[in-house]
């Protein structure tokens, strides 16, 4: 096992001459990912095809580059940047940065780099892992999403998640609000059957959003967070799509719950596409805004979801090992099954509900403590939203 | 030969009037006319006024050494409302008006070049600090001068006017005082709301409790429009309330009916650029009540609630809990009323349509837009209330709602269940209080459990609820007993502005 913690456990290959011995081939390329102005492409000609060691060696100028690096070098002036941040201060920092924060490294040469990634034309040449990468092993299905959700969307994520997960298939998403932690906090549901899978943007030890702390916490623990942005790395905007193509490669199909015509989630569909993933959508309602995106890609011919089953089946699993959803919560009474039936067409505030059903303020006031309580229904921002999938 | 004369006027201080004596000394010495006694800068122009007007309607100006003191000499005395009285008390110094002829009167009023009689600001509280006596004021200023009860208010047209009538040779204007009518109804009527049973139904209780209340909805879900209703629903002023509301807008010159009295719960819906000394009250020169006070007893409208500016915001949480607002400056302490009815409305997020599905915030832009109201001053606000765009089918064919008159009744018989049980609104109930004020049905003990069980309400929020469904149960004139449907509808009439979160358990 070549996989290695910051801590220098004693599988690691040392680096021979001038670098202290506790400095490894991981820590040397992780402090190249570093670097300033270290791409993702840059960091795969450094990495693999001149190999870590080499690479810094050569950007110390104690070893004469090769042509391609020689041009590289003369690229913006990178040699000389480089060779500026290029200390054993530096690397001291990034190793002591790995043990604290208990990250460990993958090259893309390493045996436990994921096959999934291995074989893509943009693949990190170097990961972070956070928690068990053995998560990988799994079948994997991505479920992303906007970040400004439907609290009905957000129930649909979780309750797919728990579902695919209570079927042995991990979860993949990003971490981020609306759909991804909603997604996340459905896996952790069903932790013991499958575990949960993040790719994340900035560095592992920088969570963000930060409301998130917990929810990363428990995705590294009980499953793998990753990310190709050294520790200390801010969420730079920049870095939210080239994660997305992780994701994406991850994927062996991509659910998109909720999306509007544009952004994050649509970018990890072309990348999907691109890496020929099965990418499935969630129906929604033709007016919301929230569905605008998925409806798009139904229309495209994606394949819809309805519930886990049919992810299920477009993995190849047999279907009928789908353990379906058992409904926990206490069937309404048919008084409050009106409220509920209003609400299942559209969110309504208080106001229009009660307009809507026609009974008197105090009636509908009960009625939706009933249902709020059983969690037929929530409050979001002063809209009512019922809980039942559409 | 008499050369001194005491003269009673009045000078405003904040909404209060205080008593001045003018003493005038006429003596031998350089010509001259000295005002002292701390006379600002607009008293101390009185000089020329005076002196102008008595050259226009022909008395004699006496070449002689005149002095004028503002007693007592240690405050600070602004404003033109002096001018009549020393005017009269220069012409008895000079004996050209019998020594005494002044003892039982008050003037307050400018005087213009001409000699006529101008209105001053705040004659209502300037009058009410000499109610012993007959107070002779300008016509423009009778109507809000008998408003504040003075017992003998009389009008005179210019200087000439007034001395004649000190000499019984002419006889003081008559004023026929304004006809009183039901003017409760003229305000804004609630039956103009169609549908939105809601918004209606917390306006009543906020009127019914005096619990603040918030509006959370688009533009043009009629935010403004159910404000403005709310003073049409509200208990007709009490005479003491009047009188107050009277005191606080005369003296910062707002405009007021004609009858001079302030008689309807005033409505004031200051813009969101207001300075926090606009809404407070204060000032240098002449301290001016602010917003708040001018909607004491009434009704404080704060449109776009986000755009206010957050100092300006927290400096209300004080005064709302008080019901006073008191201004401190380096020569003076006042105190203005402060019991108002606080409505504020805003947009549910920053692109304004809230709906879920349509609304295209997300979560950042959202709690960035929502960190800008202060949390301890939405916990000032009992009924936060989402309010949603009137739908077509109600504006074009509903029918009127019930009227605010209507209303106005089960609020008035709710208030008076409040004040049997010992004072104040159901808003101002102690919390060691509400066990005994408010008992809860095991139903609603039970519905109040389970929401603290699960976080949903915090303990401040409780003691909130309790009192609103207090109010709610007050209005169905129902038993002692809050039921679970009066917390049920307290706990909905109580929106929680923050949006789901998508974060951890």
């Amino acid at each position: 096992m070549r996989r290695v913690r910051g801590d220098g456990s004693p599988t690691v290959s040392r680096v021979r001459g001038d670098v202290s011995p506790t400095v490894t081939e991981h820590v040397v390329a992780a402090a190249l990912a570093s670097l300033p102005q270290v791409g993702p492409q840059r960091l795969r000609v450094l990495v693999n095809e001149l190999g870590a060691n080499n690479a810094w060696r050569t950007i110390r100028g104690e070893v004469p580059p090769t042509p391609r690096i020689a041009a590289l070098f003369a690229q913006h002036d990178l040699g000389r940047v480089w060779r500026q941040s290029a200390t054993d201060q530096l690397l001291e920092q990034i190793a002591e940065s790995l043990t604290t924060s208990g990250m460990s490294v993958l090259l893309w040469s390493d045996a436990e780099y994921p096959e999934a990634l291995r074989g893509d034309p943009s693949a990190p040449a170097v990961l972070f892992v956070r928690g068990n990468i053995t998560a990988l092993r799994h079948r994997r299905v991505g479920v992303v999403g906007t970040r400004a959700a439907s609290a009905a969307g957000r129930h649909f994520a979780r309750r797919l998640s728990c579902e695919l997960a209570a079927n042995g298939v991990a979860v993949v998403s990003g971490l981020a609000r609306g759909i991804d932690a909603a997604a996340h906090l459905g896996a952790l549901d069903a932790r013991d059957s499958a575990p949960p899978i993040a790719v994340v943007a900035s560095g592992l030890d920088v969570v963000y959003p930060r409301e998130h702390a917990t929810l990363w916490g428990s995705v590294a623990e009980y499953g793998v967070v990753l990310s190709e942005s050294p520790p200390g790395c801010a969420p730079d905007a920049f870095r939210f799509p080239l994660r997305n193509r992780i994701l994406a490669a991850l994927s062996e199909v991509l659910v998109v719950v909720e999306s509007r015509e544009t952004g994050g989630s649509m970018i990890t569909v072309e990348e999907a596409l691109k890496r020929g993933v099965t990418v499935m959508a969630v129906p929604g309602a033709p007016l919301s805004s929230t569905s605008a995106g998925t409806n798009q890609l139904l229309s495209q011919g994606a394949a819809p979801v309805r519930d886990a089953t049919d992810v299920l089946v477009a993995l190849g699993l047999n279907h009928e090992r789908h353990r379906s959803h058992r409904e926990t919560r206490i069937a309404p009474s048919p008084e409050d099954r009106v409220v509920l039936d209003a609400l299942v067409q559209q969110p309504l505030t208080f106001d229009q509900l009660v307009q809507r059903v026609g009974l008197p303020i105090q009636e509908v006031a009960i009625r939706i403590g009933h249902l709020e309580t059983q969690g037929w229904i929530t409050a979001n921002a002063g809209w009512w939203e019922a809980l039942v999938s559409r | 030969m008499s050369v001194f004369a005491t003269v009673r006027s009045t000078t405003l201080l904040g909404v209060v009037g205080r008593a001045v004596d003018v003493e005038v000394h006429v003596g031998v010495g350089l010509p001259g006319f000295t005002i002292v006694g701390q006379p600002d800068e607009v008293c101390r122009e009185s000089r020329d006024r005076v002196r102008a007007a008595f050259l226009s309607r022909g008395f004699t100006w006496p070449n002689r050494r005149i002095t004028v003191n503002l007693a007592p000499s240690g405050e600070r005395k602004g404003g033109s409302g002096l001018d009549l009285a020393i005017a009269i008390a220069v012409l008895i110094a000079d004996e050209q008006l019998p020594p005494n002829v002044a003892d039982d009167f008050a003037f307050v009023a400018e005087l213009g070049l001409d000699g006529s009689l101008r209105g001053v600001v705040g004659a209502a509280p300037l009058v009410g600090a000499v109610r012993d006596r007959r107070v002779v004021v300008a016509a423009s200023n009778a109507a809000s001068a008998r408003a504040a009860g003075a017992s003998d208010v009389v009008v005179a047209s210019d200087l000439a006017h007034t001395v004649a009538c000190l000499r019984r040779e002419a006889s003081w204007l008559s004023e026929e005082s304004a006809a009183h009518t039901n003017v409760l109804d003229h305000l804004p009527d609630l039956a103009d709301v169609r549908g939105q049973p809601v918004a209606r139904h917390a306006l009543e209780v906020a009127a019914a409790g005096a619990h603040h209340l918030l509006l959370v909805g688009p533009p043009g879900a009629g935010k403004s429009m159910l404000a403005r209703r709310l003073p049409g629903i509200l208990p007709a002023l009490t005479n003491e309330q009047a009188l107050s509301c009277t005191m606080v807008h005369s003296a910062a010159h707002v405009s007021m009916p004609a009858s001079g009295r302030v008689t309807t719960p005033p409505f004031r819906a200051p813009h969101h650029s207001i300075s926090l000394v606009g809404l407070i009250g204060g000032g240098t020169a002449a301290m001016r009540p602010g917003e708040i006070s001018l909607a004491s007893e009434g009704v404080l409208f704060l449109d776009e609630l986000g755009e206010f500016a957050p100092s300006v915001l927290d400096s209300l949480r004080q005064p709302l809990e008080e019901g006073v607002v008191h201004v401190s400056r380096a020569r003076t302490t006042l105190t203005f009323p402060a019991r108002c009815l606080l409505v504020a409305a805003a947009n549910p997020c920053p692109c304004g349509a809230g709906t879920p599905g349509v609304c295209v915030c997300d979560d950042a832009a959202r709690a960035k837009y929502l960190r800008r109201f202060s949390g301890p001053l939405l916990d000032r606000f009992d009924l936060r209330v989402s309010v949603g765009l009137p739908q077509v089918d109600d504006l074009v064919d509903g029918v009127p709602g019930e009227s605010s008159h209507v209303v106005r009744q089960r609020v008035i018989a709710a208030r008076a269940l409040a004040h049997q049980r010992g004072g104040g609104p159901n808003s101002a109930i102690a919390v060691d209080e509400l066990d005994r004020v408010a008992p809860l049905s095991i139903a609603a003990r039970a519905l109040l459990r389970r929401e603290l069980e699960v976080g949903r309400l915090s303990g401040r929020g409780l003691h909130r609820v309790r009192r609103v469904a207090r109010t709610i149960a007050d209005l169905d004139a129902a038993a002692e007993v809050i039921g679970e449907a009066h917390v049920a509808t307290a706990l909905r009439l109580r929106t929680s502005l923050a949006q789901l979160s998508g974060g951890p358990r």
